[in-house]
């Protein structure tokens, strides 16, 4: 039996082709992604391993806020250092002073683009067992005016010592003397960070406050471990601060970042998998062909004795073969992209450290597991059916694919879509923790559902979408229908393989139309200024304190509200808080006051919106207990409830500039955007604002300004790059899917050899013939698109409704795109023949004639 | 469109071939199916052909249809010599000029009966001559079964089925592979019934391959085969006369 696998596999080796395809493509993918984020998370924990080995012991305060991107804690003074410089082990402790600046270039510009990695500012250290830096040139950094620069950086910008830099900081842009340019150990860079360094009092000046560290970094003796040490100094330190060893301190960068890239890898993974899914579909319709086509032959070996379990191992084992050696293909090929993919993002900017290529026995082992496991999954039906011939079908003449009966199968289909569309409901509306993987579930449920009733719609599908072309088409138009309809089951797992795929980018399009429709919406309805100004920078590099000031001073202009933003636990949940000067905001922004008054807001005070007060049925006067990373916990009074259609509301809570800037660091005291209302605000009025207003904008770098309709824009834009993203991961899926089509083409074109063969003999040219094949192709991909367009507008309408908390209140439709889309899926059915119509072209007339 | 059939003053032959050779393979696996024949296929009438199996019946009618290459010698049908035609215009030729009947799967399964029949003129592209078809569908007496698909025929109404196709654009040479080759005798009684009425009240040439002397005996010559070459003929045959020829073969 094993012998006629073998030979089995041998003579359907190019009707495998499309598995192995469809196998290899996802796997790669898979691969690929899993190779690529572990290398640079890998690549990242070398780099804080480098950056921090000088370090033993870290001294820091135990307040803290949580972020997404790790903890912030507040500083601390060095008034502890001559304690632990007593305790014995400790051979050098020094206060290290961290933060983010951009240093530009001759032009102005940032050196480091925005997505590029973090530009630091940090103090020179003095003791040389902590300095890790080595000047390569000129002198260490002293006084206010002075700054060593990587050697990254001074190439960069090709600034020398003796050069004049200018570097924006917390305060606004400063111009400082390059005295020095140095290395860290052997890199240019702080490990792929670009840095720039000054003496302690000034970096304190620029980023963070006079006389405060962000740590105190301890070196210890040799041959005291860092837990001995960490104990001793643990003895020595005031209360508020907390001491760790240097691999503890280490290990929680690593961490943040592992987090942050974990998210990133199962993104990508989420995409490898819908890839793989769409692939179990041309699997699944592959092994199904084939085992209709052998039915006579696996008749035959049934019929001289083969028991059932004999035939179904032949099939079994022959999915097992193609599918491990298209995964361990596709293991190889993956392993390339991350090479390729690693390149290609070092060559468009995205400048992280030097990224050698890990491969992980994990994701290696997954991988194959994942290949192989789908190609079985999707030849057990096939192959069960390929067990249940009956030997007597050796002496029947037609191979015909056993169909379960519409009924049955129509109901099938409709409970699992119950089932999926329930998921999806609880999912998305039901608030649970695990919300995602249900709405995950649920789709994957609906498309399975869509696939089983598949048969029963694809004819009926098939006639409608063929009427025009059996009118008016001629006999090769009215061919190519009843041969999209001969074969419902085929015609169907072939269009779904395409539905998944539109579904899905349906569902996106949709969603993103509606989220840019809501946004734009909103601003409209919520923003009665006439500019704003945005930047691309965060944090301390965000628009200075002092620009939104001096535009106030404009005469030209009314107002101009700054909003900042930081993350701090309010009511027991931690959340971005918004702050403004409210009698500002109330003129640029439309809000309605639903209780107490946001105008009349208190340096005490705290406002917060409707929806965040109802789900915690606060009322006015209520006290309310916040921590922010400066000043510990307070508690602050809630003086109004607002309503507002503006987008940018953090997590809903509104305090004062002036108690925010009590209670952050001066180094988050910058403002994220400001809006700007205007004394004349017609046409004219805003045109002759802009010189003045862009000539205070252009001075800081990374600001944008905006007019309203730029902003609008602004924000569609960055929405259509993160379309474009996703459309760019769904691709591989749309490729599979079509590569489906080809295949299923190719099969039936092999199946139908006589019938081809007999129309030629009979007077249809080739031209007639491939034009047949061309419009089966167009229908099959019609109808896959259709189905598909229709669920991922069913799905998005959900997703836009369950959004509605979240401001996104419309639902918009991108008909052009969704036009496009079909044109497109029609030109990948011509595309998707051409190959298939070619080989039926080509066959001899009288072979086809004659063959079996 | 008006019947391509060409006055007899003209040629008197349908089709015909000149000194045509096929060799299939080459060297220790030659095969010469065809050897220098020379044969005229006369407009209007019923020519069998038979021979032993392996002799080149199949292959010399596939060759004059225009369905396989030739290796030397000449082959017209009408006036048209088939050596100068093109891909496109074989095809076209086998479209408007020839009919063809092969022994089994004859029919498109996914046309029904009409719509099979009509495949020549639809691909053409232009609508069959309701008349003829009428009369077409009269006498093979499908009646009822026009929208019925092939697999809803029996083996007799398929070939039937085949027969009207190959006659309803009015081809100038129908060729039959044994036709009835498949059939039980009453079915193929039916068919090779339908054939003579076709050339007797229409003036239809056809050649047919058969290897049953009942049916050559529907013909109004038959052709010896043996070896490619052609060894006899009979003219206005009856079945014992065939017999009688074959038997001596056999010796
Ligand atoms: N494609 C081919 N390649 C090689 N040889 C061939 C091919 N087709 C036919 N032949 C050979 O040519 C010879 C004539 O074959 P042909 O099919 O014409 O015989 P036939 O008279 O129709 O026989 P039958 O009565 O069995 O149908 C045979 O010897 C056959 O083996
Ligand atoms: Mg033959």
């Amino acid at each position: 039996m094993l012998k006629v696998t073998l030979r089995g596999l041998m003579a359907h080796k190019v009707r495998l082709i499309a598995t192995a395809i469809a196998v290899i493509l996802g796997v790669a993918f898979m691969t690929g992604t899993q190779v690529l984020t572990s290398s640079i998370s890998a690549s990242f924990d070398k780099v804080f391993a480098d950056v921090y080995a000088s370090i033993d012991v870290v001294v820091r305060s135990d307040t803290k806020i949580e972020t997404p991107f790790g903890a912030e804690r507040t500083r601390m003074t060095d008034e502890v250092v001559p304690a632990i410089e007593d305790v014995p082990g400790v051979a050098a402790a020094e206060g290290q002073v961290v933060g983010q600046i951009r240093v530009l270039d001759r032009n102005n510009e940032p050196l480091v683009a925005t997505q590029g990695p973090p530009n630091f500012a940090l103090n020179w250290l003095t003791a040389p067992q902590l300095n890790g830096w080595s000047l390569v040139e000129g002198s260490a950094p002293m006084g206010p005016d002075q700054v060593v620069l990587d050697a990254k950086t001074a190439k960069d910008g090709s600034y020398a010592v003796g050069d004049n830099v200018s570097v924006l900081v917390t305060g606004g842009v400063q111009q400082f003397q390059v005295v020095g340019i140095a290395k860290f150990g052997k890199l240019e860079t702080w490990g792929g960070a670009q840095a720039a360094l000054f003496d302690t009092a000034t970096t304190q000046a620029l980023v963070g406050e006079p006389g405060k560290f962000d740590w105190i970094s301890i070196a210890g003796k040799e041959g005291v471990s860092q837990a001995e040490l960490r104990n001793e100094v643990s003895l020595v330190i005031p209360a508020g601060t907390e001491a760790i060893t240097g691999k503890e301190f280490t290990a929680e960068s690593q961490d943040a970042f592992q987090k942050i890239i974990g998210v990133f890898n199962t993104f990508l993974l989420a995409f490898a998998l819908i890839a793989l899914f769409v692939g179990s579909f041309v699997i699944y319709n592959t092994f199904s062909i084939i085992v209709a086509q052998r039915t006579r032959e696996l008749a035959l070996l049934r019929a001289i004795g083969a028991s059932r379990g004999q035939v179904l191992r032949s099939v079994i084992l022959e999915a097992f073969t193609v599918g491990f050696a298209a995964s361990v293909v596709g293991v190889g090929f993956g392993i390339l992209l991350a090479i390729g993919l690693n390149n290609l993002m070092k060559s468009v900017g995205f400048s992280g450290p030097d990224t050698p290529i890990i491969i992980p026995m994990s994701a290696v082992i997954s991988s194959v597991v994942v290949g192989t496991v789908i190609t079985l999954l999707s030849a057990v039906f096939p192959a069960r059916r390929a067990a249940t011939i009956a030997p007597v079908a050796a002496m029947r003449d037609v191979a015909v694919e056993s169909v379960l009966t519409s009924r049955r199968r129509l109901s099938a289909g409709l409970v699992l879509l119950a089932g999926g569309a329930i998921a999806l409901w609880f999912g998305l509306f039901g608030n649970l923790d695990s919300g995602l993987q249900l709405v995950g579930l649920g789709a994957f449920t609906v498309f399975i559902g869509m696939t089983v009733i598949g048969p029963v719609t694809a004819p009926h599908m098939a006639r409608f979408l063929g009427w025009p072309l059996a009118r008016f088409g001629g006999v090769n138009g009215r061919l190519a229908r009843e041969n999209a309809m001969r074969n419902p089951k085929r015609t169907a797992t072939t269009a779904s393989a395409l539905m998944i795929g539109v579904g899905l980018v349906g569902f996106i399009a949709v969603t993103a139309q509606s989220i840019k429709v809501s946004t734009v919406e909103a601003i409209d309805q919520s923003v009665s200024g006439q500019y704003v100004v945005t930047s691309d920078g965060f944090g301390s590099t965000a628009l200075p304190a002092d620009v939104a000031i001096q535009i106030r001073a404009l005469p030209e202009v009314e107002t101009a509200a700054g909003l900042r933003g930081t993350f701090a636990t309010v009511d027991g949940s931690n959340k971005i808080v918004i702050a403004a000067n409210p009698k500002d905001l109330v003129k640029v922004i439309d809000f309605t006051d639903v209780d107490g008054s946001l105008a009349d807001l208190t340096v005490n005070g705290i406002a917060a919106s409707k929806t965040l007060a109802a789900d915690k049925n606060l009322v006015i006067g209520q006290e309310i207990d916040a921590t922010f990373l400066q000043g510990g916990s307070t508690t602050l009074i809630l003086e109004a409830i607002y309503d507002t259609q503006f987008p940018i509301q953090g997590g809903g809570w509104l305090i004062t500039t002036e108690e925010f800037n009590r209670l952050v660091p001066p180094a988050q005291q910058t403002d994220s955007s400001i809006y700007i209302e205007l004394k004349d605000s017609s046409k004219a009025g805003i045109e002759a604002a802009r010189p003045s207003l862009e000539a205070i904008v252009d001075a800081v770098p990374g600001a944008n300004l905006q007019n309203l309709d730029e902003f609008k824009q602004a924000q569609t834009d960055q929405a259509n790059q993160f379309l474009a993203i996703v459309y760019v991961l769904l691709a591989l899926a749309l490729v599979i899917a079509i590569v489906g089509v080809i295949n299923t083409l190719l099969l039936s074109v092999y199946e139908r050899t006589r019938e081809i063969g007999l129309l030629r003999a009979v007077g249809m040219s080739r031209r007639q013939l491939r034009s047949s094949i061309r419009w089966e192709s167009v229908i099959i991909s019609l109808i896959g698109t259709l189905v598909g367009l229709a669920i991922g507008l069913v799905f998005g309408w959900a997703l836009v409704k369950a959004l509605a908390d979240e401001g996104i209140t419309a639902f918009a439709i991108p008909w052009a795109q969704l036009v496009i889309v079909v044109l497109l899926a029609a030109l990948a059915g011509v595309g998707a023949a051409l190959y298939p119509a070619w080989r039926a072209g080509r066959l001899d007339v009288l072979r086809a004639v004659s063959s079996e | 469109m008006n019947a391509p059939l060409v006055p007899p003053t003209m040629t008197d032959a349908a089709a015909r071939t000149v000194n045509l050779s096929k060799v299939y393979g080459s060297g220790e696996t030659e095969v010469k199916a065809l050897d220098d024949v020379t044969i005229d296929f006369e407009r209007g009438r019923f020519t069998a052909i038979m021979g032993p199996s392996g002799s080149g019946k199949s292959t010399l009618m596939h060759c004059v249809a225009g369905l396989d290459t030739i290796t030397t010698g000449q082959i017209f049908v009408g006036d048209i010599d088939l050596g100068t035609l093109n891909e496109r215009q074989l095809t076209r030729l086998r479209r408007d000029t020839i009919g063809f009947i092969f022994q089994a799967f004859n029919l498109i399964p996914t046309l029904d009966a009409l719509e099979n029949i009509t495949l020549p003129m639809d691909l053409a592209g232009r609508s069959a001559d309701k008349e003829w078809l009428d009369t077409i569908v009269a006498t093979v007496g499908l009646g009822d079964r026009l929208s019925h698909r092939p697999s809803e025929l029996s083996g007799g109404q398929q070939q039937r089925v085949a027969v009207a196709r190959a006659l309803a654009s009015r081809p100038a040479i129908v060729f039959a592979d044994e036709p009835t080759g498949n059939l039980d005798s009453r079915a193929g009684t039916e068919i090779l019934q339908f054939m003579r009425t076709a050339v007797d009240t229409f003036g239809q040439s056809i050649v047919m391959v058969t290897h049953d002397p009942t049916a050559a005996s529907y013909a109004d010559r038959v052709v010896f085969l043996a070896d490619g070459r052609i060894v006899d003929e009979i003219q206005s045959p009856t079945a014992e006369a065939v017999l009688d020829r074959l038997k001596r073969f056999g010796a």
